[in-house]
């Protein structure tokens, strides 16, 4: 546990070292916050789950930035074209068995192990966009919504139960349908964006009607992510504006925009944050289920849900490994996830640091 | 401001909410590039007349708002026809919804099961081993694709041992259904919630008195109402534990506690408290099983309305996508607002 403490030391010293060299005298006018984050990473340290969820997300994110790297097969090659005996290959671990892929192929003979490697990128490229840009979406009208009030307020809300009304997965299906013939064209004709979007996804620039599917279902993710942030910041905002210190900054005449960036946003943050790290779990999982139900990008994209679905044709005679083993992933990628909010929650929550810092004083 | 006001405040803004649904369903429907009318009449009776005849029943020569106040007008007056089936949309939804209604009244009753003894346990012993499960289920509940627990589960159940089946859903039979359909005819009002009731088939065959059929809906359903339960039971467990403990630890417990209450009559008190976050979590939990469980229905083969929902986009059907949008959105407006109801009931401090 000490090693994470540490680790998380140094990184906060980075941080206001930088912080000093822009604005000298930074560390010192900002001390108790300091204080105050050095005693996160202390809480953070001690709790097990955190920890290792921590561990899981660290190896998840690895694995997005290096894993089309080096992938050892290149997904476009259909290996069962020429050689069909190669179809679902069952599992061959190393003592009893050699010669085969370890875990098995999928149904064009290739490695299903190099072909997660690529499916950690795209979901986790897809997950942590939508979450971004959700989330952003969420908290400006979720601000702006509970510190104005009024008409604004009225009009964001009504827009919120609009979108919270609809199933959220119905409403992206329908858009996941409409978009990408729409995207198809446009990436068909610029070619620049076409060649950034393939490098963010590890694919190639050729499957760019993948790619248009594929920005469809961000998309359409974004589309149906923000009302749940906007709803839990303009909850928050609403008791935090009630306080003095609002009341005080009010009458120094500064704009509202400060008052919002500086003086609310940074007291409704840790909800938020919480909030963002059980969603990128939550969003893996629902890009999973877009695509496993035909909706995301199609062959030869190793796409995790994807493949799912398509093993789930043959399923359980020829591909059992196949679901087992690609489920283990999306359960690993969203069970780091999980774990590191569930363990944030309390590390963020002031309560619980209170008694952790009394307690460690006692002792 | 009293309650009556407040509920009719509510109810009004529920009209916004629902032309905003509407207007947003129409507006992405409409977006789709491809020609609907060719999608529903399909290429063996592609010949011009037919393609006319159809785009006009549907306004599609007319410009969008036309088109989108012909659909809203056939909504509201239920004449809104299903172009690929030839069925009037409403009683194809009510049939399909029928059957989302017992997944959904099945997999709750699983999931209260579950739910809320594993989290008074885990309160009770808090930090034990049994504290320690209901943990690691909550979060692997959430963590697991749902997609691939359905395959498990119909692989051991299923597969190997054969205790449910995936094919068709249980009906009562055709004189039942159509003495059901007969009631609103012969009683006045009763009639028709006796009806309503009744159209699901499961309190339909119940109602004949056919026990057979009610017992073949749980042997079909039960597979899938499990797997939704165990998805969202660690959950509502952990929900259950929380608000418990949170109520445990305020004033009036220990006031109770000082005055020398039995142990009995002190649980008795923080689980009335406790109540109020463990109903909205299932009431909403029941809202999003009553919309349909989209990836269920489909792995399950279960002809309810998120399959139904399903099968419209990919088809292009548009009355079928706005209509039971409509009724998606409607449902989930009141399920929200018979929540706010139950907190007023449970907790006599809450004044609206």
């Amino acid at each position: 546990m000490n090693i994470v403490y540490r680790a998380l030391r140094i990184l906060i010293k980075i941080y206001t070292d930088i912080r000093d060299r822009i604005t000298p005298g930074w560390s010192q006018k900002n001390s108790s916050r300091i204080r105050e984050w050095e005693l996160m990473a202390y809480a953070f340290s001690k709790s097990k789950i955190g920890v290792l969820g921590g561990f899981m997300v660290f190896i998840t994110v690895v694995l997005a930035i290096i894993g089309p790297i080096i992938s050892w097969e290149p997904y476009w090659i259909y290996k069962t074209i020429t050689d069909p005996k190669l179809m679902y290959l069952p599992p061959c671990l190393p003592p009893w068995c050699s010669g085969r892929p370890i875990l098995g192929t999928d149904e064009w003979g290739r490695d299903i192990v190099a072909m997660s490697l690529y499916g950690f990128r795209i979901s986790f490229v897809i997950s942590i966009v939508v979450v971004f840009f959700g989330s952003v979406i969420g908290i400006v009208l979720g601000l702006v919504s509970g510190y104005k009030g009024g008409v604004v307020d009225e009009i964001i809300m009504r827009l919120t139960d609009i979108f919270m009304a609809f199933p959220s997965l119905i409403l992206a299906i329908a858009f996941a349908a409409v978009l990408p013939s729409r995207i198809r064209g446009f990436l068909g004709e610029n070619i620049w964006f076409r060649n950034i979007l393939s490098t963010i996804f590890g694919l190639r620039p050729q499957e760019y009607p993948q790619l248009a599917a594929l920005l469809s279902v961000w998309i359409a993710m974004v589309v149906v992510w923000w009302p749940g942030y906007t709803r839990i910041i303009r909850g928050t905002v609403l008791s935090v504006r009630e306080h003095p210190f609002i009341e005080a900054a009010k009458l120094c005449g500064l704009s509202t925009w400060r008052i919002l960036v500086k003086h609310i946003l940074p007291n409704v943050l840790s909800p938020v944050i919480v909030m963002i790290t059980f969603d990128m779990a939550t969003a893996t999982l629902f890009a999973a289920s877009l695509s496993f139900l035909g909706l995301g990008p199609q062959e030869p994209v190793p796409e995790l849900g994807y493949m799912i679905s398509k093993a789930g044709r043959y399923f359980p005679e020829r591909s059992l490994h196949v679901v087992a083993y690609l489920g283990l992933v999306l359960l690993f990628i969203a069970l780091g996830w999980n774990l590191l909010g569930d363990a944030l929650r309390d590390v963020l929550d002031p309560r619980t640091r209170r008694a952790l810092e009394f307690r460690e004083e006692k002792v | 401001m009293g309650l009556a006001h407040y509920l009719a405040r509510r109810v009004i803004t529920f009209i916004p909410t629902l032309i905003g649904v509407l207007l947003i369903t129409y507006i992405v429907a409409y977006a789709i590039p491809a020609d609907p009318v060719r999608a529903w009449v399909g290429e063996k009776l592609l010949n011009r007349e037919a393609l006319e005849m159809v785009r006009k029943k549907y306004k599609f020569d007319a410009p969008w708002y036309e088109q989108f106040a012909f659909f809203v007008q056939q909504l509201l007056t239920g004449q809104l026809e299903d172009p690929i089936r030839y069925r009037n949309v409403f009683s194809e939804i009510f049939f399909r919804f029928g059957i989302t209604v017992e997944l959904a009244l099945i997999s709750f009753l699983f999931l209260v099961a579950i739910g809320i003894p594993l989290g008074i346990v885990a309160a009770m012993k808090k930090d034990s081993p049994v504290d320690f499960f209901v943990r690691i289920f909550a979060l692997i509940g959430s963590s697991l694709p749902s997609f691939v627990l359905y395959y498990f589960l119909i692989l051991i159940l299923f597969v190997y041992y054969r205790t449910t089946s995936l094919a068709g859903i249980p009906l009562p039979s055709q004189t039942c259904t159509d003495f059901i359909s007969s009631l609103p005819n012969q009683i006045p009002v009763l009639g028709y919630i006796v009806s309503a009731i009744g159209s699901v088939p499961m309190f339909g065959a119940a109602m004949c008195g056919e026990g057979g059929v009610v017992v073949e809906t749980f042997r079909r359903l039960y597979l899938p109402a499990l797997a939704l339960a165990l998805l969202s039971g660690g959950f509502i467990a952990r929900i259950v534990r929380n608000s418990i403990l949170d109520v445990m630890g305020s004033e009036f417990i220990l006031y109770a506690k000082a005055r020398g209450l039995s142990k009995l009559k002190i649980w008795g008190h923080a689980l009335k408290n406790a109540m109020i976050p463990i109903v909205t979590v299932l009431g909403l939990n029941f809202g999003g099983l009553l919309s349909g469980a989209v990836i269920a229905e489909n792995v399950f083969n279960i002809p309810g309305i998120g399959k139904y929902m399903y099968d419209a986009i990919t088809r292009l059907n548009f009355p079928v996508i706005i209509a039971s949008t409509f009724l998606v959105a409607l449902i989930y407006l009141v399920v929200n607002f018979v929540v706010d109801i139950i907190y007023a009931v449970i907790d006599p401090r809450i004044r609206y």
